[in-house]
């Protein structure tokens, strides 16, 4: 991020820009943490594990809340313009996805907790296989996010964009496959119907990621691709990667 | 002050002959290469810059500068310290006529005249052609004489009420009138800095105008008397048009519509001011205006 952050004249003005950013950073590391803890919770069925990482979400909104004040502060101290103001603002709104994964997560634990902690009989591993595949999929488009944004990586960016159309698919078909268990038998109507809520958070953490790769591409290119479809996105791009 | 044709056929006008004799003028043009970013033109210009180049001796300040000053707009010029930007905009009124070195070649136009026009009078140029300088300077005089010295020594009124009447409509437009119209006998210098620089924009425009030169106007005022200059700024573009000299990034956005970046003596970019402050096409004004300049 030396490019984003390096090179006024002014070396306060760089150091306010690298902590802003190394908050970034270290928001992204705890949202993708989570959701690996969070994942890892359903598999063990560990509720006691699932309330700490539903306690440690407030670590991240902290987070959140200091980058929001620190933008802020520099705001009105630096008054910036022209890419300074572009990249900050970007930043921000990288930091609204990233605080927004963190809610989702929340609601993977607390699945773990509504299935286990309950006293009913569990889900079987069958019925919850769609959310441990989609969550790798979408661990993978999260972490590539955050390559993206850390190395100010188009090509990165630009994949996790693609990705996105590739997880819509993955959720489309996990619904009719969950829709089978209905069929089969009606008493799992209430566990579809969880099971569906977390598949939804997941597909809304890649949506998150595939948000970022756009954020990234805005850092570097300048061209705002947030309500572009991918071929015009990969139009804009290509040619400059 | 002679007028000669160039070798390129450009009219020079020339202040010290011995100087000139000095400059090639061919290695001169050679160190040009500037090429402006951004349109240069408006559709209604007040004032038409051409090719201007300005040399103090044989040391070239300004190269090549081609712009146009748009009526009723307000332009800022920024650029770092010794860029040019003072001395192309004292180039407007003819002021650095005062220094003796210093010759300007090129053209600038105003309402179809070439102010460097030989046969051209500076007196009435710097009345239709206004500044308001760094510092502000009134006259050792009182508030009511300071206004009025510009219309008395042009014989712009017939009588001592028409004199009143320009003396308060002035004060009236620089915003000034209220606090100071009942000691209007005391002394300009005994108003406060932002005051002062007011009564000094009433003394500028007492004389009709058509363009006013600000040279870093509140760079010796408060916050407070600053926002009021600024505020100012924007009612007098209903009338006039005005050229604006500042450091302040901040000021340049707030109060022009177009903004010019100087930088060693080349106008490098122009544009819409919320085009430079946003998305500036050039790397060396983006780089200037975020504090990126070393």
């Amino acid at each position: 991020m030396n490019e984003m952050t390096g090179g006024h004249t002014v070396k306060a003005y760089n150091e306010e820009l690298n902590k802003i950013n190394q908050l970034v950073i270290e928001l992204g590391k705890r949202g993708l943490d989570q959701l690996r803890r969070a994942v890892q919770t359903l598999k063990d069925e560990d509720t006691k594990q699932a309330g700490l990482v539903i306690d440690r979400d407030r670590e991240l909104n902290n987070i959140d809340v200091k980058a929001d004040e620190e933008i802020i502060r520099l705001i009105a101290k630096r008054q910036p313009v022209a890419r300074d103001l572009r990249d900050i603002l970007t930043v921000q709104k990288v930091i609204i996805d990233l605080e927004r994964v963190g809610d989702e997560v929340r609601k993977i634990a607390n699945l773990t907790i509504h299935f286990y902690d309950n006293g009913k009989a569990p889900p079987s591993n069958e019925i919850l296989h769609d959310i441990y595949e989609m969550a790798e999929f979408v661990d993978e488009m999260l972490s590539m996010s955050l390559q993206a944004y850390t190395e100010l990586d188009l090509t990165v960016a630009l994949n996790v964009i693609k990705l996105d159309e590739r997880l819509y698919k993955e959720f489309r078909s996990a619904l009719r496959r969950l829709s089978t268990f209905i069929m089969e038998d009606s008493r799992n109507v209430g566990q579809v119907v969880d099971i569906v809520l977390a598949l939804r958070a997941l597909e809304r953490i890649g949506g998150h990621g595939k948000n970022i790769g756009g954020h990234v591409i805005f850092l570097v290119t300048g061209k705002d691709v947030r309500h572009e479809d991918l071929k015009m996105i990969n139009a804009k791009v290509a040619s400059l990667i | 002050m002679e007028e000669l044709v160039n070798q390129n056929g450009a009219v020079t006008k020339q202040f010290d002959p011995a100087i000139d004799a000095e400059i090639d003028m061919s290695l001169v043009r050679e160190n040009h290469g500037s090429e402006t970013v951004g349109e240069i033109s408006v559709d209604d210009p007040r004032v038409t810059c051409r090719n201007v180049d300005v040399f103090y001796g044989d040391k070239q300040a300004i190269f090549d500068v081609s712009l146009d000053i748009g009526k009723n707009q307000v332009i800022s010029i920024i650029g770092p310290s010794g860029c040019g930007k003072s001395t192309f905009l004292r180039c407007l009124n003819r002021m650095n006529d005062t220094i003796d070195i210093c010759f300007v070649t090129g053209q600038i136009i105003m309402d179809g005249q070439d102010i460097y026009d030989s046969g051209l009078d500076v007196v009435p140029l710097r009345a239709s052609v206004g500044m308001v300088f760094q510092k502000p300077n009134p006259f050792p005089k009182s508030i009511f004489d300071n206004v009025a010295y510009g219309p008395r020594i042009h014989g712009l009124s017939d009588s001592d009420q028409h004199l009143n009447e320009i003396v308060e409509k002035s004060l009236l437009k620089a915003g000034l009138w209220e606090e100071v119209k009942d000691r209007l006998d005391q002394p300009g210098t005994g108003l406060s800095g932002g005051q002062q620089q007011r009564l000094c924009i009433a003394r500028a425009i007492a004389v009709s105008p058509e363009v006013i030169l600000m040279d870093e106007p509140c760079s010796a005022l408060d916050p407070i008397a600053t926002a009021k200059i600024e505020e100012l700024i924007d009612e007098l573009r209903e009338n006039y048009t005005i050229a604006i000299v500042t450091h302040s990034m901040q000021q340049a956005a707030r109060v022009s519509q177009r903004t010019a970046y100087f930088h060693l003596g080349k106008l490098i970019e122009v544009g819409e001011t919320e085009q430079i402050f946003t998305a500036p096409a050039h790397k060396l004004t983006e780089d200037y205006i975020t504090g990126r300049f070393g």
